[in-house]
């Protein structure tokens, strides 16, 4: 009956989101622990470890071991389970409660169980398990628990104890399906009445509407349930369940030959050819279950005693082996010339790896597209490959990174040509140049504008002439007096008229005043304009020259320094690269080899039978020929 | 003594197998090893060009950068942000579930990072989201903030508010 254990991949991987407590912030605004938090619950957990690295660089105040269980967690969801598993390990191995709250213990626990139990340790997953404290686990994970206790339990502890669990699932979960699907297989290894078998199997069937994919869960359920039945004698019962597995589902080839087999257990061997050839037609020859039903559909028609038809079914058969040998070995060759898994790497997303993310297994219009699908869904080989598509992504990841640093050095070698720029041009000392300038001629216009501006009469602006002629008025003004001592007539005319020529003299100098006053102004403005804007660009050339040394000095080392490491590291990764992906190849040699071995049977058989049914079709027609002389 | 001979060679030939097994279990443990050391050391080597990348890029004097914080809002559900900087739109993000219920559990998100020169500045966040009955809501919220030479960090801010049982746009402004 181990032969039914492989079915027993039923719980789904956990996500990233379930992994951790639902905890707040406690310190508000701390930027660096809300990312790592946001990082880890949306599940990019290179980032939530990067942060988590920063977090305890800077001291780790006021988190407690919170940043141990966040990096455990973080580590489990890349892959780094041995990580993880030292991590949880030395955090409930600490005696002391108080540093970790019930809850987040509990939490730990199950996790590392988890953890185990996902990596085949079932035993070490017991362990764990019993340690949880089911009274502080998180309500939306209790019903997992509970699942998970239960199969351990059924599995490599005592059967009865998952009584338990299986009765505190919430039978709205989708874990109560899985747990009564488990209990199922594991009474049928425990030889439990049959009727009892059924009895849980249906109660599976029920609870499915519970889940997200219903009907592909019936249908694995259905198979298993035929499968059993079939393997136990009772193909009644097995015909009843594999006749509701759906057409055109992921079950639906072991479903059609599981259901082709039952009904030759009941010699109905017409009925039996129907979901054979269906299979047949619709599936691809490299699925071996089709090859299983190439060998089958002859051997059935010789029972029906239609052995010409039979013959002709062998050679086919036998023509199709020769073909889907010739495949598998086309495949090996594409493995060996870098044909089969470097495209399968080619096409994954490029920043997206760990344990949570699932490989794509697409790879469109390939030639091993169909065997891919087959061999690859195999858990033990979707672990190698998800650790073969980390190393490629992160290969990616690091050569990104690599030209990322050389922009970086050409960004400081662009910022060093500009600040040896800002020393050799001297802008500074050319700016305080003519700011020093500007400023001296202000000055010197300032005082010239005192003096011009200081009789507001405007004899300041006098010309040379005009000064002359206003000495010359003084000049007739004392020689009007002497006058005026003989003649008071003299005096009086001259004065009038000195006085007309003097007004006018003085209206063309005030008028002349007001209009060099504005003008004056105007060009005070404008070179006070050119002063601040002399200031500003002077300013501006100070803090240029303050602040280019600082944009490009200290990073030259950093940037050599973390290149170097960047260089090694990816040596390092090529070599584990090329080591994984020879284990990769190995495994996947080894199982085309099997697979051709396992056609070489067939073939062998095919072409046996089809010689004997020659040797006997002949002889029939040799005896009826024969009768006939006779 | 062919008897002894044949017994010697097949013991031979257990011993031999049994440590070309187990070295070979161990060269496999150790490929497991060796992979999980690595990715420690990529991700550690990710971290230093990341330090390297925000002191280069985004020097203290004129770093700038926007964060998105929410709260178990249970009346909204949160689907983009756009942010627009002084008129220019400078980056928007498209959250997938588990990004929303990242924020739901307390994270930050750093959606923006930048340089801003010293002065005045106005940020407005355009948020999309979608209310409990699948409504779609739209809000704008603006702010006008000064910057001097040091670096700047506001925050986006959906907070709960239980009087009126609605969802509270701000952005808040961290000293």
């Amino acid at each position: 009956m181990r032969w039914f254990l492989c079915l027993l991949v039923l719980a789904p991987f956990a996500y990233g989101d379930d992994l951790l407590p639902d905890e707040r912030r406690s310190i508000a605004r701390d930027p660096i622990y809300g990312q790592a938090l946001y990082s880890l619950h949306a599940g990019e957990y290179d980032k939530a470890l990067g942060f988590n690295y920063q977090l305890r660089k800077q001291g780790r105040k006021g988190y407690g071991k919170i940043l141990d269980i966040h990096e455990a967690t973080a580590q489990l969801g890349l892959g780094m389970s041995q990580h993880a598993q030292k991590q949880y390990k030395r955090l409930l191995s600490d005696s002391r409660v108080s540093f970790l709250p019930a809850p987040a213990r509990a939490q730990a626990w199950f996790y590392m169980a988890k953890h185990f139990y996902n990596k085949g340790l079932w035993a070490s997953a017991l362990t764990a398990i019993r340690k949880v404290n089911s009274a502080h686990m998180a309500a939306d994970l209790k019903d997992e628990y509970h699942f998970l206790a239960t199969t351990l339990e059924l599995f490599k502890g005592k059967p009865e104890k998952a009584d338990k669990h299986i009765l505190a699932i919430n039978p709205d979960s989708k874990w109560a399906v899985y747990a009564y699907m488990n209990l199922a297989v594991s009474y049928t290894e425990r030889d439990v009445h049959i009727s009892k078998v059924e009895a849980v199997f249906n109660k599976a069937l029920l609870l499915t509407s519970n889940t997200e994919k219903p009907e592909a869960l019936a249908d694995k359920i259905n198979l298993m349930a035929g499968k059993f039945f079939y393997a136990t004698g009772r193909g009644r019962s097995a015909i009843k369940h594999l006749k509701n597995v759906s057409l055109d589902g992921a079950y639906t080839p072991k479903a059609l030959l599981t259901y082709g087999w039952a009904l030759t257990e009941q010699w109905q061997y017409h009925d039996a050819l129907q979901p054979w050839y269906m299979l047949k037609t619709n599936h691809s020859a490299l699925n071996q279950d089709v090859q299983e039903t190439l060998i089958a559909i002859p051997h059935l028609l010789e029972k029906l005693n239609a052995k010409v038809m039979a013959l002709g079914a062998f050679d086919y058969a036998t023509e199709q082996f020769d073909d889907i040998y010739r495949q598998l070995g086309e495949s090996a060759n594409r493995l060996n010339t870098g044909k089969f898994i470097e495209p399968l790497m080619k096409q994954q997303v490029p920043d997206r790896w760990g344990a949570f993310e699932t490989v794509d297994l697409s790879l469109p219009n390939h030639p091993d597209q169909v065997y891919l699908k087959d061999v690859m869904s195999q858990g033990y080989f979707q672990g190698e490959l998800k650790s073969l598509r980390d190393l490629h992504v992160m290969r990616a990841q690091l050569k990104f990174d690599m030209a990322d640093l050389n922009a970086f050095e050409q960004m400081t070698k662009i910022r060093r040509d500009e600040y040896n720029i800002i020393k050799k041009e001297a802008q500074v000392s050319k700016h305080r140049a003519h700011l020093s300038n500007l400023k001296s001629r202000y000055k010197k216009l300032l005082t010239r504008i005192d003096i011009a501006f200081k009789n507001p009469d405007g004899s300041g602006l006098a010309s040379e002439p005009e000064k002359d002629q206003l000495a010359t008025f003084k000049d007739v003004s004392k020689q009007i007096g002497q006058l005026s001592k003989r003649s008071s007539l003299v005096e009086s005319s001259y004065r009038d008229r000195l006085r007309r020529v003097e007004g006018v003299l003085k209206w063309t100098l005030s008028e002349r005043y007001n209009e060099r006053k504005k003008q004056v102004s105007q060009n005070l403005a404008l070179l006070e304009n050119k002063i601040r804007q002399a200031n500003q660009q002077y300013k501006a050339a100070q803090f240029a020259y303050q602040v280019a040394p600082k944009t490009f000095k200290g990073f030259k080392n950093k940037i050599k320094t973390l290149n170097r490491t960047y260089q090694k590291q990816l040596t390092k990764l090529d070599r584990v690269y090329d080591k994984q992906r020879e284990k990769v190849g190995s495994i996947v040699k080894v199982d085309i080899k099997k697979r051709q071995q396992r056609v070489m049977d067939y073939q062998l058989q095919a072409r046996l039978a089809a010689a004997r049914l020659f040797d006997e079709t002949s002889n029939k027609q040799r005896i009826v020929t024969g009768e006939v002389r006779q | 003594m062919k008897a002894i001979y044949s017994l010697a060679s097949s013991l031979v030939l257990f011993v031999s197998l049994c440590i070309s097994f187990s070295a070979y279990a161990a060269d496999q443990a150790g490929l497991d090893a060796e992979i999980e050391e690595l990715k420690a050391e990529v991700i550690e080597l990710n971290r230093d060009l990341f330090d390297l990348e925000e002191q280069l890029l985004y020097p203290a004097t004129t770093s700038f950068a926007v964060f998105v914080s929410m709260d178990a809002v249970p009346d909204f559900e949160i689907q983009a942000v756009k942010l627009n900087l002084d008129e220019q739109d400078v980056t928007s993000h498209i959250y997938r579930a588990e990004q929303v219920e990242a924020l739901r559990r307390g994270g930050i998100q750093k959606i923006y990072a930048g340089n801003l020169k010293p002065g005045m500045h106005s940020l407005k966040a355009e948020i999309v989201g979608k209310d409990r009955d699948a409504r779609p809501v739209k809000r704008m919220v603006v702010a006008d903030f000064g910057k001097a030479r040091s670096s700047k960090y506001l925050e986006v801010k959906i907070s709960n508010n239980p009087n009126q049982n609605k969802p509270d746009f701000a952005i808040v402004e961290w000293k």
